[in-house]
């Protein structure tokens, strides 16, 4: 062979094998086929209520449909632009939501104008949208439900994606709320319900009467913070009984605060935080791990937890005039919470019943 | 000759074992994102400083995009800082102040020092809130972002935090398309590794913020320095206080769509990280502060990521040295490691951390391009290395740093 051709020949052989790489490669960029900026969030920030929104707008053009429904007590039915299948309910209809209810029923949107009682051990893979009441029977599986006026769960029902409520929001024993849970107005879960993600002025978790609804004081939480405030505590660290600190603190380890001490300033521990009875924290309590709230408990900023959060009964989070979030992968919740706010469980949020 | 080399290799395989472990970690391990999550609270007041030099092209798109974000406007001062800007940047920054009575605070610089820190220090004096965010004028937040960014500030433990840079003029050409997958392995996978196993994430100066009684702990804004940023980063690390990543916390920008722009704008990142690597690396790896043993020891290696290019240059220049002089230490196994060495041009590993993220962001057709990132890091190399060379030789001449503004290529409006 020539050896000029066999150098020629293995010029272009390792030429060609340095480019093959490179052929998907200038594909691409000629055809710019995933060469859209990545998509990012411009103008949805995350609220809770979103969905409930866009469900709305998305039927708004059933309300003519609606009010003529309600006016003359009928039903109707009809196709929606995406071509999902709706029912309209002018009157309460036993029989009809009972078939609607059955698993094997036709799966179809519901809107009522009026009030809305479903039947017990019924599933309900579509959106509803309840003008009125909706009064839910026990074992139910929901996907959505939209409420302009009070939501009520019944007993060991489930929820899959949201619910929203413009009036109050009750789950009764047992329900699993997988999903976004709303309301204008009030949050009522009872013993054993799971929950992820709760928003509302006002959460009770069981019955509250006990709580003292009084902290209506003005707090800065951050504003205020200075550097001249802070203790930075290398190591475990623990304030005594009764103790007032007027300082925010950030411990390098765990911190036990003894019952009836009062911290005037915003609170940070890297490891296991444990706040005694009747703790009061004015601003914020963050651990990198997990917290323990004990009982009667006051805490008015974020309550953030890396891992989990366990808060006993009696205790209150945040206030009416200056409402806050309780965040933690895990939360364990007793009976007789108050929380003025957002309570968001990213794993699993689980509501302990008081014997 | 040949243990010089063995250090540069030894080196090479650190920062190689520092990508895989955080591409691995971002694959598999625990993702941190403690604040995302607080949505409800009672907002502290903030000022956003929006550094603004030249910037006619862009400065209303982020105005306009401040004006709409949801957090409650009585909380809310926009401070644009408006370096002796000699174009139009001054009128249009009236008319918005016009338009928005009450929520804009212009700061006009028409003197004194140049560069982003020396402006961010002078404008510090209209600034009487515990919480500042800082936004370069390129940038468009979106509605949810501020709050996102205020959020971490709740932890008293913080006192700067970093959003995610996305950028927005990805399909100009070759080179925005290579900065949006550099951009993505920074963020989505380096950055939020490092805040998953509690590191050292970098301030990264916009889509950032930072707590007004941490700066002035730390001694506020350095002046001296061409990234200020990175030098803020590892002042509060020293002082004691946390910067934090949010990943979820995106924000567009525009990348460079010319190299000389972008040679010009990594040169100037490589002195600015090559000046804080010499100022602070000694005192947190072996100085009395309040780092962990692990914030010490990541935060000295990201000091030394500019200087690994030079170094690897040099590396090589050995290892083609040590091999035409017939030497084969270790029966060969300085060999391999040389390669490694090589590969370090465009490091196997951060290949693997780029596609790693594309995977992460949920894109597939634009890690096809992986192939031409051995451009980008080669145009970096060498850019890199000839920062480090002038930088060291300014040292010698007594010049004085010399700050370059990135060029925007948006259309005026």
């Amino acid at each position: 062979m020539n050896p000029y051709l066999a150098v020629t020949a293995l010029v272009f052989m390792v030429g060609l094998m340095f480019l093959l790489p490179l052929v998907p490669a200038l594909l691409e960029l000629r055809r710019k086929s995933d060469a859209l900026p990545l998509s990012v969030v411009q103008q949805n920030a995350g609220e809770i209520r979103y969905f409930a929104s866009s469900f709305r707008a998305y039927i708004h053009e059933l309300e003519p449909t609606i009010r003529e429904c309600v006016d003359s007590g009928t039903t109707a039915t009809g196709t929606l632009p995406n071509g999902e299948e709706y029912v309209v309910l002018g009157r309460a209809d036993e029989h009809l939501m009972q078939a609607l209810g059955q698993r094997d029923a036709r799966p179809m949107v519901i809107t009522a104008g009026v009030d809305l009682f479903m039947p017990a051990e019924a599933t309900f893979s579509k959106d509803i949208y309840a003008g009125a009441q909706f009064v839910g029977g026990e074992k139910n599986s929901y996907r959505t439900i939209l409420g302009d006026k009070n939501v009520h769960l019944g007993a060991s029902s489930r929820v899959l994606r949201w619910v929203h409520a413009v009036g109050e929001f009750t789950a009764e024993l047992g329900c699993k709320l997988l999903g976004r849970i709303s309301s204008d107005s009030l949050i009522c879960l009872h013993g054993n319900c799971s929950f992820l993600r709760l928003n509302a002025p006002r959460i009770e978790i069981g019955r509250v009467d006990a709580i003292a609804d009084a902290n209506t004081q003005s707090y800065a939480v951050a504003a205020r913070a200075g550097a001249s405030r802070r203790i930075l505590h290398d190591g475990d660290f623990e304030i005594s009984a009764g103790e007032v600190i007027a300082n925010d603190i950030v411990v390098r380890g765990n911190l036990r605060i003894r019952s009836g001490a009062r911290v005037c300033g915003s609170v940070k521990s890297l490891s296991e935080l444990v706040l005694e009875d009747a703790v009061s924290i004015e601003g914020s309590l963050i651990s990198a791990t997990e917290m323990h709230i004990g009982p009667r408990c006051t805490i008015h900023g974020p309550v953030v937890a890396e891992r989990e959060i366990s808060i006993a009964t009696g205790v209150q989070c945040g206030s009416a005039e200056h409402p806050t979030t309780v965040s933690a992968p895990s939360i364990e919740i007793e009976e007789g919470v108050l929380v003025f706010g957002t309570l968001w469980a990213r794993d699993y949020g689980q509501v302990v019943a008081i014997p | 000759m040949i243990y010089v080399l063995y250090i540069i290799v030894l080196g090479i395989c650190v920062y190689t074992g520092r990508h895989y472990w955080f591409t691995l970690n971002r694959l598999f391990g625990f993702q941190r994102h403690p604040y995302i999550d607080i949505d409800t609270a009672d907002w502290p007041p903030v000022t956003v400083l929006v550094a603004a030099h030249n910037e006619e092209k862009v400065i209303a798109n982020i105005l306009d995009a401040l004006m709409t974000v949801k957090y409650p406007a009585d909380k809310m001062q926009v401070i644009p800082v408006n370096d002796r800007s000699s174009d139009r940047t001054r009128e249009i920054i009236d008319q918005y102040v016009e338009a928005f009575p009450g929520r804009i605070q212009p700061f006009h610089r028409v003197d004194g020092k140049p560069g982003k820190a020396a402006a961010l220090k002078d404008a510090m004096e209209l600034v009487d809130t515990e919480v500042i965010l800082i936004f370069d004028a390129d940038y468009l937040p979106g509605a949810g972002l501020i709050k996102q960014l205020v959020a971490p500030f709740f932890d008293l433990e913080v006192g700067g935090v970093m959003g995610r840079v996305v950028p927005l003029n990805v399909s100009a050409n070759l080179l925005t398309r290579l900065l949006d997958l550099e951009r993505s392995g920074g963020y989505q996978v380096d950055q939020q590794a490092r805040m998953n196993l509690r590191l050292v994430p970098q301030h990264g100066g916009t889509v950032a913020g930072v707590r007004l009684s941490a700066l002035r702990d730390v001694g506020g804004w350095n002046e001296n320095t061409l990234t200020e940023d990175t030098d803020l980063t590892y002042r509060l690390l020293l002082g004691g206080w946390k910067t934090v990543y949010q990943n979820r916390s995106e924000c567009y920008e525009e990348v460079p769509e010319v190299w000389p722009v972008r040679i010009k704008q990594i040169m100037r990142w490589a002195k600015g990280h090559n000046q804080a690597m010499v100022t602070y690396s000694f005192r947190l790896l072996l100085g009395k502060n309040r780092a962990t043993l692990r914030e010490r020891i990541d935060g000295t290696l990201l000091l030394g990521v500019y200087a690994m290019a030079p170094i690897t240059l040099i590396g090589w220049a050995l290892a083609i040295g040590v091999f035409y002089q017939g030497v084969a230490p270790l029966h060969g196994v300085i060999a391999l490691l040389s390669l490694t060495a090589y590969a370090a041009l465009g490091n196997l590993a951060a290949f693997f951390e780029i596609a790693a993220a594309a995977r992460l962001d949920g894109t597939r057709k634009r890690v096809a391009l992986l192939p031409f990132l051995i451009l980008g890091f080669g145009v970096s190399i060498f850019s890199v290395s000839r920062a480090a060379v002038s930088q060291i030789s300014d040292f010698f001449s007594g010049a004085e740093l010399h700050w370059d503004k990135t060029e925007r290529f948006r259309k005026v409006l």
